[in-house]
């Protein structure tokens, strides 16, 4: 139980579930123009468009390629999940910035917008005459954001990265795996997803910045380093040792005892390091000599110390629940809990109520619940509005409503093929089948 | 600067001569911080999301006093085999960056006074505590924000302050492991479920070789106290943040979970293969192991082609076959008995003399897996500054990464000290802030406050 019923209350107040489109939003009021394309890009985009950014996303006339990078490839009412899960509360405008009439419309969405991101190769939008030379000219407020792989100077800018390289490239994989076997590599696009973090951090950072002097910037944002940044004392260790940092599996080569066990029913991770969780986890296995024999927890962690405490530990699960081992470290006070697959994380009501999933009623794809970033915030708390949409499909709005083109100039920019909608032909551009024609659309 | 290294692989030279001269390394100190004034309070405890989402602060501008118990913050002892360099640890020295050490003792009446005080005059304070343990010694969110409305507390748990868990377990402490194991994300990370010649020892989840939890968690929650800090710029109104690092986790599951809505079906781990992109892949070699991807039918018959498996290509010829689980430990053996006769390097010329042929049929990628020490000495890091080596007055020779926000233009983030010894700045804070010293500073020391 959190100590003491106040604070209970408050928690439950500030954080109301039901309350959230009562509240303001962070970023309301500012746009983005988003050049970006598979996960990494998108995924800062949608960072700020969760917490109230407008952000208006631009695609080639192919598409975005998440379009077409699904598992199994298996596609939902037309739509990839790939594309869904980097694209939510989103603008979407088809057009090619290296046309030169699309450029023309693009320069004057700059002069009435606040960021301007993308991550195509370094360069490609300065070859458009996109570069920030000459946006800050026409919006000097403007904060524009490049990402890649390795930045856009430097012996290796230039280079093409997937998340699988920055993540190998970083160093992650290498340390990442049992200690007798082959690097692996995250279970997501780690590189990408956290990359895009780090960026829409940078982006809040000078909006902060621009609050006080008025004064917009340029940013360069490397994926490679950025995995580099995330390892902890890795850097430390071979600077000091010579030595690569050795896999390990689950266990923690910092902490101990972290690790993963198996229990009777499943498996549970583990940690006591700190001097009273340790005493706690030694009561709870009904062990005090252990406790007695390693209480510093620095001694704990030389290795033969530390394989053997772990092995106690691995004997110990063997014939418990996984339940169990959870109430005995809420008792006890040591950090014990089951490991989540996402079914578990769908139906718990520990998320729900936390808004960390949300459910809304989208226009065209229906019902959906789905996590929504953290963290939470008490006075200006994230949303899900919408999903992602067909290619185009905000067409009519972002060029009516914010550049005032009338409907029927908009259409000529379509028939000239200077914008575009989604191609017939291609499924995953397209609106879900039974589509009727008006819903979700927010100017025709 | 020799302008071959600024130019690097760019396909336009005269951008990357510009980026170079707006981002240079060495002007950076010469540049004003985005956070200038602003304060941060991280009274974090064994968290290195605490300490991380503080350091992403402190390197680009703010003023962070770390509040540790006198006898020091437990995650000084969190180091590799518990290596030691004096009072601290190795991960610890990491994310000392820029910040200024004092010491405070919780648990006695005094020191909460001082807490409460310096919490009047900071911007943010960031805490790692159990859920609701400030608020029972009446430093929490509701009783400091009743002093201070603009005060942006923020506060780091494995739980979070709120919801059934956070009610069930608010007595455990908050880890890495925890936060990774109910991320989601380790349920499918780790060896692949489905290849038949796999041990079943291994067959597990598996964590991320870093503390991805923790530094996640430090991320998204330094994500939230930039929000707060611009909301605040328009309503000088402060707010309560609830991070829970495993949500930063769950939020950057893929689409597992937007999979499990749409199917009603889970994910088994997929190892080093990917049911969206195959092969995109981790791959064995003569000499360790290399990354390899041919996912698109041209792409794939190009990596059949080099590897000169027509057979291969017949057997799955369409990424529905190539996407399938069932096949992927197949393709994934067979590509390795082609690779583990080669050399990274060997592999890569291959690739390369393939991209030259004028009837080739796709594009094959591939890259040996760096491990540290050759990433400590590649060039292009040397160039770009990540890493930074330093002789600290303290700590001696020292090198960790440098900020990544120091390709910001006009606020470039910015390494300035790597970490302060246990209370070194107790003179300096207490003075500044509340004017305490001399006299009645070595009292609380005496007394066992500070």
């Amino acid at each position: 139980m959190p100590k003491g019923k106040p604070y209970r209350d408050l928690m439950r107040k500030l954080f109301d579930a039901g309350q959230i489109f009562e509240k303001r939003e962070a970023l309301q009021g500012i746009r983005v123009l988003e050049v970006c394309y598979v996960v990494l890009g998108p995924a800062a985009c949608d960072y700020l468009a969760e917490f109230g950014a407008e952000v208006i996303k631009f695609e080639g006339q192919r598409g975005d390629q998440m379009r077409f990078v699904t598992p199994y490839a298996y596609f939902w009412k037309n739509m990839s999940p790939g594309l869904e899960i980097e694209n939510h509360n989103k603008y979407w405008v088809g057009m090619h910035l290296g046309n030169p009439r699309a450029k023309e419309l693009f320069l004057d969405l700059v002069k009435k917008s606040d960021v301007v991101v993308d991550n195509l190769t370094p360069g490609r939008m300065a070859q458009w005459g996109l570069s920030y030379k000459e946006l800050s000219q026409i919006n000097p407020r403007i904060i524009q954001l490049h990402v890649s792989g390795y930045g856009s100077w430097g012996p290796w800018t230039g280079r093409t990265s997937y998340d699988a390289v920055a993540q190998s490239m970083g160093g992650l994989s290498s340390i990442t795996g049992f200690e007798e076997r082959g690097p692996i590599k995250s279970g997501v696009w780690i590189a990408d997803w956290v990359t895009g973090l780090m960026c829409a951090v940078s982006i809040v950072a000078a909006l902060n910045h621009r609050a006080k002097t008025g004064e917009g910037q340029f940013i360069d944002y490397m994926q490679v380093e950025n995995v580099i940044r995330f390892l902890d004392w890795t850097w430390l260790y071979s600077f000091k040792t010579g030595e690569n940092r050795k896999r390990s599996g689950n266990r923690d080569l910092a902490i101990c005892p972290s690790d993963l066990f198996q229990c009777s029913d499943g498996w549970v991770a583990l940690a006591a390091f700190g001097e009273p969780e340790f005493k706690g986890l030694c009561t709870a296995m009904r062990q005090p000599e252990l406790y007695r024999k390693y209480p510093n927890p620095t001694q704990r962690l030389k290795d033969e110390n530390a394989r053997k405490i772990l092995d106690r530990i691995t004997q110990w699960t063997r014939n418990k629940r996984v339940r169990e081992v959870e109430a005995l470290g809420s008792k006890h006070g040591f950090a014990a809990s089951r490991v989540l697959s996402a079914k578990d994380a769908y139906h718990s009501r520990h998320l729900r109520e936390r808004s960390t999933i949300q459910e809304y009623d989208d226009p065209l794809y229906g019902s959906m619940a789905q996590q929504c970033y953290p963290p939470r915030l008490s006075e200006t708390p994230g949303r899900l509005k919408w999903s992602c949409r067909p290619l185009g499909f905000d067409n009519g709005y972002v060029f009516t409503k914010i550049l005032g083109l009338p409907p029927d100039e908009v259409k000529k920019l379509e028939e000239e093929k200077v914008i575009f909608r989604w191609n017939p032909q291609i499924p995953s551009h397209c609106p879900p089948p039974e589509w009727d024609g008006v819903s979700g659309v927010k100017l025709p | 600067m020799d302008d071959k290294n600024i130019v690097g692989m760019a396909k336009d030279k005269e951008y990357a001569r510009w980026a170079y001269a707006e981002t240079r390394p060495e002007d950076a100190v010469k540049k004003p911080e985005a956070l200038a004034h602003t304060v941060v309070i991280d009274a974090s405890y064994g968290s290195f999301a605490g300490l991380f989402a503080s350091s992403i602060l402190a390197e680009i501008g703010a003023e962070v006093i770390r509040a540790e118990p006198p006898g020091g913050d437990l995650a000084r002892k969190m180091s590799p085999y518990g290596m030691m360099i004096k009072d601290s640890g190795l991960a610890y020295i990491n994310e000392g960056r820029n910040k200024f050490h004092i010491t405070l003792d919780l648990t006695k009446t005094e020191g909460r006074k001082l807490f409460s005080k310096l919490a009047d005059k900071a911007d943010v304070l960031i805490e790692t505590f159990k859920p609701g343990y400030l608020d029972s010694l009446g430093i929490g969110y509701r009783q400091l924000s009743k002093k201070h409305p603009g005060l942006i507390f923020c506060a780091i748990h494995s739980y979070g302050q709120h919801g059934e868990d956070a009610e069930k377990h608010a007595n455990q402490p908050g880890y890495d492991i925890v936060d990774q194991a109910r991320g989601v994300i380790m349920s499918i990370t780790g060896e692949p479920d489905l290849d038949p010649e796999l041990p079943g020892e291994y067959k597990r989840p598996l964590k991320h070789g870093s503390w991805m939890g923790w530094y996640v968690g430090g991320a998204w929650a330094a994500f939230g106290i930039l929000l707060a800090l611009f909301d605040r710029t328009r309503t000088g109104k402060g707010q309560l943040i609830d991070c829970s690092p495993p949500e930063g986790l769950l939020a950057i599951s893929n689409y597992v979970m937007q999979y499990f809505h749409m199917s009603g079906q889970e994910m088994p781990r997929a190892g080093n293969y990917d049911y969206a992109v195959f092969p995109y892949t981790y791959v064995a070699c003569k000499d360790g192991y290399t990354f390899i991807s041919g996912f698109t039918d041209p792409n794939w018959t190009a990596l059949c082609e080099i590897m000169n498996r027509p057979d291969l290509r017949a057997q799955f010829p369409t990424i529905k076959e190539r996407l399938n689980p069932q096949n992927q430990p197949t393709i994934q053996h067979e590509i390795e008995k082609f690779t583990t006769q080669y050399t990274s390097d060997e592999l890569l010329e291959m690739v390369q003399e393939y991209g030259k042929k004028p009837d080739k049929k796709g594009t094959v990628v591939t890259g040996r897996l760096e491990n540290p020490r050759e990433i400590l000495g590649r060039e292009h890091w040397q160039e770009r500054k990540t890493f930074v080596r330093c002789n600290d007055p303290y700590y001696g020779e020292l090198l960790v990464p440098n900020s990544t926000f120091k390709g910001m233009s006009r606020t470039p983030g910015r390494m300035k000290w790597a970490c302060r010894r246990i209370g070194a700045d107790n003179e300096f804070i207490y003075q500044n802030y509340l004017g305490i010293g001399g006299r009645r500073l070595r009292q609380l020391k005496k007394a066992g406050v500070i």
